[in-house]
Protein backbone atom coordinates (compact mmCIF):
# COMPACT_ATOMS: atom_id res chain seq x y z
CA UNK A 1 0.00 0.00 0.00
CA UNK A 2 2.60 2.82 -1.16
CA UNK A 3 -0.51 4.92 -2.76
CA UNK A 4 0.14 7.71 -0.52
CA UNK A 5 0.08 10.95 -3.41
CA UNK A 6 -2.88 12.49 -1.43
CA UNK A 7 -2.09 13.91 1.22
CA UNK A 8 -5.08 16.26 2.10
CA UNK A 9 -5.62 14.20 5.36
CA UNK A 10 -2.61 13.73 7.80
CA UNK A 11 -3.95 10.43 9.07
CA UNK A 12 -4.06 7.17 7.11
CA UNK A 13 -6.86 5.50 5.65
CA UNK A 14 -7.26 2.84 8.75
CA UNK A 15 -7.35 5.53 11.18
CA UNK A 16 -9.65 7.50 9.47
CA UNK A 17 -12.12 5.05 8.77
CA UNK A 18 -11.46 4.46 12.73
CA UNK A 19 -12.86 7.38 13.21
CA UNK A 20 -15.81 7.33 11.23
CA UNK A 21 -16.88 4.63 12.76
CA UNK A 22 -16.40 5.76 16.07
CA UNK A 23 -18.45 9.13 15.67
CA UNK A 24 -21.20 7.21 13.40
CA UNK A 25 -21.43 4.77 16.12
CA UNK A 26 -21.49 7.65 19.13
CA UNK A 27 -24.43 9.01 17.21
CA UNK A 28 -26.60 6.02 17.56
CA UNK A 29 -26.18 5.91 13.61
CA UNK A 30 -24.12 2.27 13.31
CA UNK A 31 -23.71 -0.68 15.16
CA UNK A 32 -20.56 -2.22 15.39
CA UNK A 33 -21.98 -5.55 15.03
CA UNK A 34 -23.50 -5.04 11.78
CA UNK A 35 -20.74 -3.82 9.94
CA UNK A 36 -19.20 -7.33 10.86
CA UNK A 37 -22.02 -8.79 9.64
CA UNK A 38 -21.65 -7.16 6.51
CA UNK A 39 -18.12 -7.78 5.89
CA UNK A 40 -18.81 -11.72 6.90
CA UNK A 41 -21.55 -11.64 4.24
CA UNK A 42 -19.16 -10.14 1.73
CA UNK A 43 -15.86 -11.82 3.12
CA UNK A 44 -17.44 -15.60 2.48
CA UNK A 45 -21.15 -15.97 1.17
CA UNK A 46 -21.97 -13.23 -1.88
CA UNK A 47 -19.56 -14.18 -4.19
CA UNK A 48 -18.67 -16.02 -7.54
CA UNK A 49 -19.88 -19.33 -6.58
CA UNK A 50 -23.69 -17.59 -6.93
CA UNK A 51 -23.27 -16.66 -10.33
CA UNK A 52 -21.51 -20.39 -11.11
CA UNK A 53 -24.56 -21.92 -10.08
CA UNK A 54 -26.82 -19.62 -12.23
CA UNK A 55 -24.67 -21.03 -14.83
CA UNK A 56 -24.40 -24.30 -14.25
CA UNK A 57 -28.08 -24.22 -13.99
CA UNK A 58 -28.69 -22.35 -17.44
CA UNK A 59 -25.99 -24.93 -18.90
CA UNK A 60 -28.62 -27.96 -17.85
CA UNK A 61 -31.99 -26.77 -17.88
CA UNK A 62 -33.21 -25.13 -21.07
CA UNK A 63 -36.05 -23.61 -20.04
CA UNK A 64 -34.35 -21.98 -16.74
CA UNK A 65 -31.61 -21.26 -19.31
CA UNK A 66 -34.39 -18.96 -21.76
CA UNK A 67 -35.94 -17.48 -18.54
CA UNK A 68 -32.27 -16.14 -17.22
CA UNK A 69 -31.96 -14.42 -20.89
CA UNK A 70 -35.63 -13.01 -20.57
CA UNK A 71 -35.36 -11.79 -16.76
CA UNK A 72 -31.80 -12.35 -15.49
CA UNK A 73 -32.80 -10.38 -12.14
CA UNK A 74 -35.93 -12.66 -11.61
CA UNK A 75 -34.45 -16.02 -12.93
CA UNK A 76 -31.44 -15.45 -10.47
CA UNK A 77 -33.97 -14.74 -7.34
CA UNK A 78 -35.28 -18.53 -8.15
CA UNK A 79 -32.39 -19.24 -6.84
CA UNK A 80 -31.93 -17.12 -3.87
CA UNK A 81 -29.81 -14.57 -4.93
CA UNK A 82 -31.09 -10.81 -4.27
CA UNK A 83 -29.63 -8.03 -2.90
CA UNK A 84 -28.10 -4.49 -3.34
CA UNK A 85 -26.50 -4.20 -6.99
CA UNK A 86 -28.58 -7.06 -8.56
CA UNK A 87 -31.73 -4.73 -9.29
CA UNK A 88 -31.70 -4.56 -12.99
CA UNK A 89 -29.43 -7.67 -13.90
CA UNK A 90 -29.05 -8.90 -17.61
CA UNK A 91 -27.22 -11.93 -18.42
CA UNK A 92 -25.20 -12.59 -21.91
CA UNK A 93 -24.41 -15.22 -23.27
CA UNK A 94 -21.40 -16.36 -25.12
CA UNK A 95 -21.42 -18.34 -28.39
CA UNK A 96 -18.95 -19.74 -30.86
CA UNK A 97 -19.68 -15.80 -32.72
CA UNK A 98 -20.14 -13.75 -29.79
CA UNK A 99 -18.18 -12.83 -26.82
CA UNK A 100 -18.95 -10.73 -24.37
CA UNK A 101 -16.98 -8.35 -21.93
CA UNK A 102 -18.59 -6.47 -18.81
CA UNK A 103 -16.81 -3.42 -17.63
CA UNK A 104 -17.51 -0.14 -15.34
CA UNK A 105 -15.96 2.55 -17.05
CA UNK A 106 -16.80 5.29 -14.67
CA UNK A 107 -16.19 3.57 -11.36
CA UNK A 108 -16.75 -0.12 -10.02
CA UNK A 109 -20.05 -1.16 -11.20
CA UNK A 110 -20.64 -5.05 -10.68
CA UNK A 111 -23.56 -7.58 -10.14
CA UNK A 112 -22.75 -8.21 -6.02
CA UNK A 113 -25.78 -11.02 -5.55
CA UNK A 114 -24.02 -13.15 -8.26
CA UNK A 115 -20.30 -12.50 -8.47
CA UNK A 116 -19.30 -10.57 -5.10
CA UNK A 117 -17.51 -7.67 -5.05
CA UNK A 118 -15.43 -7.07 -7.59
CA UNK A 119 -11.47 -7.79 -8.07
CA UNK A 120 -8.68 -5.39 -8.22
CA UNK A 121 -8.18 -5.64 -12.02
CA UNK A 122 -11.77 -4.48 -12.45
CA UNK A 123 -11.77 -1.56 -10.95
CA UNK A 124 -8.52 -0.30 -12.18
CA UNK A 125 -7.40 2.10 -14.47
CA UNK A 126 -5.74 -0.10 -16.76
CA UNK A 127 -8.99 -2.13 -17.17
CA UNK A 128 -11.38 0.59 -17.21
CA UNK A 129 -9.81 2.53 -19.98
CA UNK A 130 -8.85 0.38 -22.08
CA UNK A 131 -11.77 -2.55 -22.03
CA UNK A 132 -14.14 -0.03 -24.41
CA UNK A 133 -11.41 0.82 -26.91
CA UNK A 134 -9.30 -2.44 -26.85
CA UNK A 135 -11.04 -5.47 -25.42
CA UNK A 136 -9.40 -7.61 -28.21
CA UNK A 137 -5.89 -6.10 -26.30
CA UNK A 138 -7.51 -6.37 -22.71
CA UNK A 139 -8.90 -10.25 -23.58
CA UNK A 140 -4.70 -10.49 -24.49
CA UNK A 141 -4.07 -9.59 -21.30
CA UNK A 142 -5.82 -11.92 -19.61
CA UNK A 143 -4.32 -15.05 -21.77
CA UNK A 144 -7.44 -15.64 -24.32
CA UNK A 145 -6.61 -14.82 -27.84
CA UNK A 146 -10.12 -14.70 -30.03
CA UNK A 147 -10.62 -15.14 -33.64
CA UNK A 148 -11.46 -12.27 -35.75
CA UNK A 149 -14.72 -13.94 -36.64
CA UNK A 150 -15.90 -13.75 -33.54
CA UNK A 151 -17.66 -10.33 -32.11
CA UNK A 152 -16.96 -9.30 -29.30
CA UNK A 153 -19.55 -7.27 -26.93
CA UNK A 154 -18.34 -4.43 -24.37
CA UNK A 155 -21.21 -4.01 -22.09
CA UNK A 156 -20.28 -0.83 -19.92
CA UNK A 157 -22.15 -1.23 -16.69
CA UNK A 158 -22.25 2.48 -15.68
CA UNK A 159 -25.82 2.77 -15.65
CA UNK A 160 -28.70 0.88 -13.29
CA UNK A 161 -27.87 -2.28 -15.58
CA UNK A 162 -25.52 -5.01 -13.95
CA UNK A 163 -24.39 -7.96 -16.79
CA UNK A 164 -23.60 -11.48 -15.99
CA UNK A 165 -21.93 -13.18 -18.56
CA UNK A 166 -23.12 -16.90 -18.77
CA UNK A 167 -19.89 -18.75 -20.80
CA UNK A 168 -19.61 -21.44 -23.09
CA UNK A 169 -19.81 -24.72 -21.19
CA UNK A 170 -16.55 -26.69 -22.28
CA UNK A 171 -16.37 -29.70 -24.41
CA UNK A 172 -16.27 -32.98 -22.58
CA UNK A 173 -18.09 -32.20 -19.83
CA UNK A 174 -21.68 -33.99 -20.75
CA UNK A 175 -21.81 -36.40 -17.97
CA UNK A 176 -21.43 -33.99 -15.70
CA UNK A 177 -23.58 -33.15 -12.78
CA UNK A 178 -24.48 -29.58 -12.25
CA UNK A 179 -23.00 -29.78 -8.99
CA UNK A 180 -19.86 -30.60 -10.56
CA UNK A 181 -20.69 -27.87 -13.80
CA UNK A 182 -21.03 -25.00 -11.30
CA UNK A 183 -17.70 -26.73 -9.69
CA UNK A 184 -15.65 -25.25 -12.89
CA UNK A 185 -17.02 -22.11 -13.28
CA UNK A 186 -14.89 -19.04 -12.44
CA UNK A 187 -15.50 -15.71 -11.55
CA UNK A 188 -13.57 -14.50 -14.12
CA UNK A 189 -15.60 -16.30 -16.98
CA UNK A 190 -18.58 -14.51 -15.89
CA UNK A 191 -17.18 -11.10 -16.09
CA UNK A 192 -15.76 -11.96 -19.76
CA UNK A 193 -12.19 -11.93 -19.55
CA UNK A 194 -11.68 -15.90 -19.75
CA UNK A 195 -13.25 -18.88 -21.23
CA UNK A 196 -13.24 -22.17 -19.10
CA UNK A 197 -11.00 -24.90 -19.93
CA UNK A 198 -12.44 -28.81 -20.20
CA UNK A 199 -11.84 -30.09 -16.97
CA UNK A 200 -8.63 -32.39 -16.32
CA UNK A 201 -10.60 -34.91 -14.09
CA UNK A 202 -8.93 -37.92 -12.96
CA UNK A 203 -10.80 -40.88 -14.22
CA UNK A 204 -12.89 -38.26 -16.84
CA UNK A 205 -14.76 -40.51 -19.16
CA UNK A 206 -12.10 -40.74 -21.83
CA UNK A 207 -8.79 -39.24 -22.09
CA UNK A 208 -8.57 -36.24 -24.04
CA UNK A 209 -5.63 -36.79 -26.45
CA UNK B 1 -1.84 2.75 -20.44
CA UNK B 2 0.26 -0.39 -19.87
CA UNK B 3 -0.50 -3.64 -20.45
CA UNK B 4 1.88 -4.27 -18.09
CA UNK B 5 -0.04 -2.52 -15.25
CA UNK B 6 -2.71 -4.51 -16.06
CA UNK B 7 -1.08 -7.98 -16.56
CA UNK B 8 0.27 -6.93 -12.26
CA UNK B 9 -3.34 -6.65 -11.40
CA UNK B 10 -4.48 -9.88 -12.91
CA UNK B 11 -1.99 -11.55 -11.56
CA UNK B 12 -2.26 -10.40 -7.81
CA UNK B 13 -6.13 -11.52 -8.41
CA UNK B 14 -4.83 -15.03 -9.49
CA UNK B 15 -3.08 -15.40 -6.71
CA UNK B 16 -5.95 -15.16 -4.58
CA UNK B 17 -8.79 -15.60 -6.79
CA UNK B 18 -11.50 -15.45 -3.69
CA UNK B 19 -9.37 -11.96 -2.02
CA UNK B 20 -12.23 -9.16 -2.42
CA UNK B 21 -10.84 -6.88 0.23
CA UNK B 22 -6.73 -5.88 0.69
CA UNK B 23 -7.02 -4.67 4.03
CA UNK B 24 -9.41 -4.90 7.50
CA UNK B 25 -10.24 -0.64 6.70
CA UNK B 26 -11.48 -1.26 3.81
CA UNK B 27 -14.02 -3.65 4.35
CA UNK B 28 -15.20 -1.44 6.78
CA UNK B 29 -15.35 1.48 5.20
CA UNK B 30 -17.76 -0.57 2.37
CA UNK B 31 -19.88 -1.78 5.58
CA UNK B 32 -19.78 1.94 6.70
CA UNK B 33 -21.10 3.35 3.36
CA UNK B 34 -23.08 0.16 2.61
CA UNK B 35 -25.18 0.37 6.38
CA UNK B 36 -25.26 3.79 6.24
CA UNK B 37 -27.26 3.83 3.14
CA UNK B 38 -29.46 0.93 3.93
CA UNK B 39 -30.79 2.63 6.80
CA UNK B 40 -31.80 5.73 4.38
CA UNK B 41 -28.63 8.51 5.24
CA UNK B 42 -27.89 8.40 2.13
CA UNK B 43 -28.92 6.44 -1.31
CA UNK B 44 -26.38 4.08 -2.82
CA UNK B 45 -26.57 6.45 -6.25
CA UNK B 46 -25.56 9.23 -4.31
CA UNK B 47 -22.58 7.94 -2.74
CA UNK B 48 -21.59 6.61 -6.57
CA UNK B 49 -21.86 9.84 -7.95
CA UNK B 50 -19.55 10.75 -5.41
CA UNK B 51 -17.51 7.50 -5.72
CA UNK B 52 -17.67 8.52 -9.92
CA UNK B 53 -16.21 12.01 -9.26
CA UNK B 54 -13.53 10.68 -6.73
CA UNK B 55 -12.58 8.25 -9.61
CA UNK B 56 -12.49 10.55 -11.84
CA UNK B 57 -10.34 12.64 -10.60
CA UNK B 58 -7.86 9.99 -10.12
CA UNK B 59 -8.12 9.09 -13.74
CA UNK B 60 -7.79 11.80 -15.04
CA UNK B 61 -3.87 12.44 -13.39
CA UNK B 62 -3.72 9.07 -14.73
CA UNK B 63 -4.29 9.69 -18.09
CA UNK B 64 -1.88 12.89 -18.22
CA UNK B 65 0.90 11.77 -16.80
CA UNK B 66 0.82 7.95 -18.27
CA UNK B 67 0.92 6.64 -14.55
CA UNK B 68 -1.19 3.45 -13.60
CA UNK B 69 -3.25 2.89 -10.48
CA UNK B 70 -1.66 0.21 -8.05
CA UNK B 71 -5.35 -1.05 -6.43
CA UNK B 72 -5.87 2.26 -4.14
CA UNK B 73 -9.72 2.06 -5.64
CA UNK B 74 -10.90 2.38 -1.47
CA UNK B 75 -8.50 5.39 -1.07
CA UNK B 76 -11.27 6.88 -3.56
CA UNK B 77 -14.11 4.53 -1.73
CA UNK B 78 -13.60 6.47 1.67
CA UNK B 79 -12.97 10.18 0.40
CA UNK B 80 -16.06 9.79 -1.32
CA UNK B 81 -17.52 8.21 2.18
CA UNK B 82 -16.28 11.03 3.64
CA UNK B 83 -17.07 13.80 1.43
CA UNK B 84 -20.66 12.91 1.38
CA UNK B 85 -20.98 12.39 5.46
CA UNK B 86 -19.51 15.46 5.56
CA UNK B 87 -21.70 17.59 2.87
CA UNK B 88 -24.97 15.89 4.90
CA UNK B 89 -23.38 17.16 7.88
CA UNK B 90 -23.94 13.96 9.06
CA UNK B 91 -20.08 13.41 10.37
CA UNK B 92 -16.50 14.42 9.44
CA UNK B 93 -13.52 12.25 10.74
CA UNK B 94 -11.98 14.65 12.94
CA UNK B 95 -15.53 15.53 15.19
CA UNK B 96 -13.78 14.10 18.19
CA UNK B 97 -10.66 15.58 17.84
CA UNK B 98 -11.74 18.72 19.50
Amino acid sequence: MSGDHHNTDDSGPAARVKALEAILTEKGMLDPAALDAVVDLYETRVGPRNGARVVAKAWTDAEYRKRLLANATAAVRELGFAGPEGGHLVAVENTDRVHNLVVCTLCSCYPWPVLGLPPVWYKSFAYRSRAVSDPRGVLKDFGLELSADVEVRVWDSSAEIRYLVIPQRPKDTDGMSEDELAAIVTRDSMVGVEKIAPPARAGAKRARA
Amino acid sequence: MSTAALNKLIEVARLDPEHVFSAPWEARAFAIALKLSESGLFTWDEFRDHLIAEVRASDRIRARDGTSDHGEYYDHFLRALERLLAEKGIATSNERES
